[in-house]
């Protein structure tokens, strides 16, 4: 059921080298997080979003040191290397401090285009909303620069329709992993999602509705299997994946950036571009990377775990995010507080050994059934 | 370091400073930022407490490993910054040279050092239960905008709210003005004693502004600031008069770029001394320069040079920016090369410097080192692996004399 998805995830390069000419679009690369699609989409650009990969840093590092963010140091390898050599232009958020640095760092080495989304966190409203206004037009005539079309209203209400019907599949598929715990492996959910990361929403939209129609029919054989909750910026690298597959546990749930913190977006409301790129930001999910007390990350992940019926979380911490590393003690305090177990793996995407993190998570799971 | 007369006058100040932030039962404590707006803060009676500059005073006096061992062991990851970590643990243990900093009655954070400082102060505003307002400040990856400044200016508006809710008296617009001149005047003689390294010799080590920089950063807004300043600034101005450098033998001259290496000040003066090497210029120290700008205009309103003044922070500007006021720096101070300070704790400052590294070199025509340390973590610091790297470096420098013929 999942072999198309398992094929995009292990052929990137070819997938969208072969989309993109059946589209004649520009490839645009999304950097992390929360860069509305919607907007390339509708600017007759193809989107892809670069979360990095497994490859090994050997080139990077002549621009980043070993302390930068492990997807920073990955996606730049990628360019360097050229393997990323369809991409035509990069769309970046002001997430966090190495992102914004990056993409200097890439104005100044690549000649591709760059542009911004810079995310306002101020808490003064008129402020944010006058602000936002002008990045959004900034954006826009930037992307429309690099596709050279124009964005108009019809462009962007299909776009919203698209991926709000992405996202909304997704959810589909979010909502049967927990409903169901154990009929999806974890690896194969994170493949499926992985896969709209690299290909066009329509096709990959299709994939996914074949999907469910096929999962919605079938039973779980779950047994007494913990049950996690995962949380953390990205939730690469997929091996993870497969030694909680192997241990016997189900994911029911999880707090990445690039999961369901993204996939939980509602339609980008495109009637107010602004208000709804607000809205697109800091809605429903809380995020690290992005303040706002009206949404704290604690009651929202205790409300999580509860919901989601998880008897424990992994916190699945990406070398060098400081904002993930700066919220986990206090997140964690709180849900021991709440009596709910937890544990944390410290990953790299470019990790080859994994005994360490098998072991962790082997105990954690043992904890767990006890 | 060299020898300043202003020196103990600077310690009584700070002295002073941190025994009044421990004992005032008057006045509301906030912490904040090294680069948010203090004078909002001095025109409501409110005492700042700046943790950056505790921290510092920790690695400095070589108490920031217990500290940060404190911090690791209440769950905070080593990849986090160090000056978080050191003050985490600070606030965990009570420790440090003040014995812990004076809890807050709210936190006052501004964008434009770092988006680090979010989470830092976040942490903090969890812990104590106490607000947190944030002054927000885009990255200037184009330069200023009107955009920018109004979204600054829209939050300073905000800000003066906040403060008079919190303190349940008006806004003093008036107190304000004063405050703004105060901070215009001190860093204008702040700015004034750092254009003094202009002299050969240079009549200061930047090792040496980097001790004075206390006063700048905690007083900003005080009178006191302001005669310090003045005296430091007269005491620096009388020996570039009289040519008194501060090497016996000056050859080469460098520019430093990060923050310094708090808990290595010493050692590095030695070295530095031995390779007749002076650092007189350094991208942080410069950085409370900029205050010096504000209107003394009555009539104008000074919000909108405020936020220019706060928004054009040299780490919240684009590379373009930044190379070239490091290759304006190199010119004007005459310098033999430079160094770049790949601080694991501060990204903002350090992701990037390879490639501008180069970019310098290639513009300014002079040798650059990268060193890798941290501004407080010793853990992360190779006395060996440094010197080596900085001895190269001066080896590669043509000395000031055959420069300058």
């Amino acid at each position: 059921m999942f072999e198309a998805f398992h094929e995009i995830v292990t052929n990137v390069s070819e997938t969208i080298l072969k989309y993109e000419k059946e589209l004649n679009r520009p490839v645009i690369g999304v950097m992390p997080a929360y860069f509305p699609m919607e907007l390339i989409e509708a600017a007759g650009g193809y989107p892809v979003q670069l979360w990095g990969n497994n490859l090994p840093i050997e080139k990077a590092d002549a621009y980043l040191q070993s302390y930068c963010c492990s997807v920073a140091r990955s996606v730049m390898e990628l360019e360097i290397r050229g393997i990323s050599h369809m991409v035509k232009a990069y769309a970046f958020t002001s997430l966090c401090d190495t992102l914004i640095n990056l993409r200097e760092i890439y104005r100044r080495v690549f000649s591709k285009p760059t542009l911004e989304l810079s995310i306002p966190i101020t808490r003064t409203a008129i402020a944010r909303h006058n602000y936002l206004e002008s990045v959004v037009k900034s954006v826009t005539a930037g992307l429309e620069k690099i596709t050279g079309n124009k964005i108009t209203p019809d462009s962007l209400d299909k776009a919203a329709n698209l991926y709000g019907r992405t996202r909304a599949l997704q959810r589909r598929l979010y909502r049967l992993r927990c409903q169901k715990p154990g009929l999806v492996k974890s690896l194969d959910f994170y493949t499926a999602i992985k896969s709209g990361f690299f290909l066009p929403g329509h096709v990959y939209n299709r994939m996914l509705d074949d999907l469910l129609q096929k999962l919605e029919g079938l039973e779980a054989h779950n047994g007494s299997r913990p049950k996690l909750l995962l949380s953390g910026m990205v939730f690469d690298p997929l091996a993870i994946h497969k030694i909680i597959d192997e241990s016997g546990a189900c994911v029911v749930d999880d707090d990445f950036a690039n999961g369901w913190r993204t996939v939980s977006k509602g339609d980008l409301k495109v009637a107010n571009l602004v208000e709804g790129i607000t809205d697109f930001l800091f809605n429903p999910a809380p995020c690290c990377c992005i303040y706002n007390p009206d949404n704290d990350r604690h009651p929202y992940l205790l409300n999580r775990v509860k919901e989601s019926g998880a008897d424990g979380v992994i916190f699945w911490y990406i070398k060098f995010c400081e904002p993930d590393a700066f919220d986990r003690p206090q997140l964690m305090k709180q849900l021991k507080d709440a009596n709910i177990p937890v544990s944390f793996i410290d990953l790299e995407l470019t990790m080859t050994n994994f005994d360490a993190v098998r072991t962790r998570i082997n105990a954690f799971c043992e904890i767990l059934e006890k | 370091m060299t020898k300043f007369d202003a020196y103990h006058k600077m310690k009584e100040l700070l002295t002073n400073y941190y025994v009044e932030a421990k004992t005032t039962k008057v006045k509301p404590i906030a912490w904040i930022t090294s680069g948010a707006p203090v004078e909002f803060l001095y025109a409501m009676d409110i005492l700042p407490v700046y943790p950056e500059n505790y921290a510092a005073m920790c690695a400095a006096n070589h108490q920031s490993i217990e500290l940060m061992d404190a911090a690791e062991a209440d769950g905070f990851s080593q990849d986090i910054c160090a000056y978080a970590r050191t003050d985490f643990g600070a606030d965990i243990t009570q420790g440090g040279p003040a014995a812990g900093l004076p809890a807050p009655h709210f936190l006052l954070c501004s964008t434009n050092i770092c988006k680090t400082v979010i989470k830092w102060y976040e942490v903090i505003a969890r812990k104590y239960d106490v607000p947190l307002f944030i002054v927000d400040t885009p990255f200037l990856h184009d330069g200023l905008t009107q955009e920018l400044i109004d979204y600054t200016v829209s939050q300073f508006k905000d800000l003066e709210k906040f403060l008079s809710d919190f303190t349940g008296k008006p806004f003093d617009r008036d107190r304000l003005r004063e405050v703004l001149l105060l901070s215009r005047e001190a860093a204008g003689y702040w700015q004034k004693m750092l254009q003094l390294g202009k002299t050969i010799p240079s009549p200061f080590n930047s090792l040496d502004t980097f001790i004075h920089l206390g006063p700048i950063v905690t007083l900003r807004g005080t009178q006191e600031c302001v005669d310090y300043n003045k005296l430091l600034y007269e005491e620096i101005a009388e020996r570039a008069g009289k040519k008194i450098g501060s090497l016996p033998e000056e050859q080469y001259r460098v520019l430093w770029d990060n923050l310094p290496v708090w808990f290595k000040m010493r050692r590095l003066e030695k070295f530095f001394e031995e390779q007749k090497c002076t650092l007189v210029v350094t991208t942080y120290a410069n950085s409370w320069g900029q205050y010096s700008n504000y209107p003394v205009d009555p009539d104008t309103e000074p919000y909108e040079a405020i936020a220019k003044s706060y928004l054009n922070v040299y780490i919240n500007t684009g590379f373009e920016n930044r190379i070239n006021y490091l290759a304006g720096l190199i010119d004007e101070f005459s310098l033999t090369g430079f160094i770049m300070h790949s601080n694991r704790s501060c990204k903002p400052y350090s992701v990037g410097m390879y490639p501008m590294q180069a970019e310098l070199t290639k513009l300014s025509g002079k040798p650059g080192v990268v060193i890798e340390a941290d501004q407080n973590d010793p853990r992360a610091y190779s006395d060996a692996q440094v010197e080596t790297r900085l001895e190269a470096f001066v080896e590669s420098m043509q000395p000031i004399d055959e420069v300058r013929t």
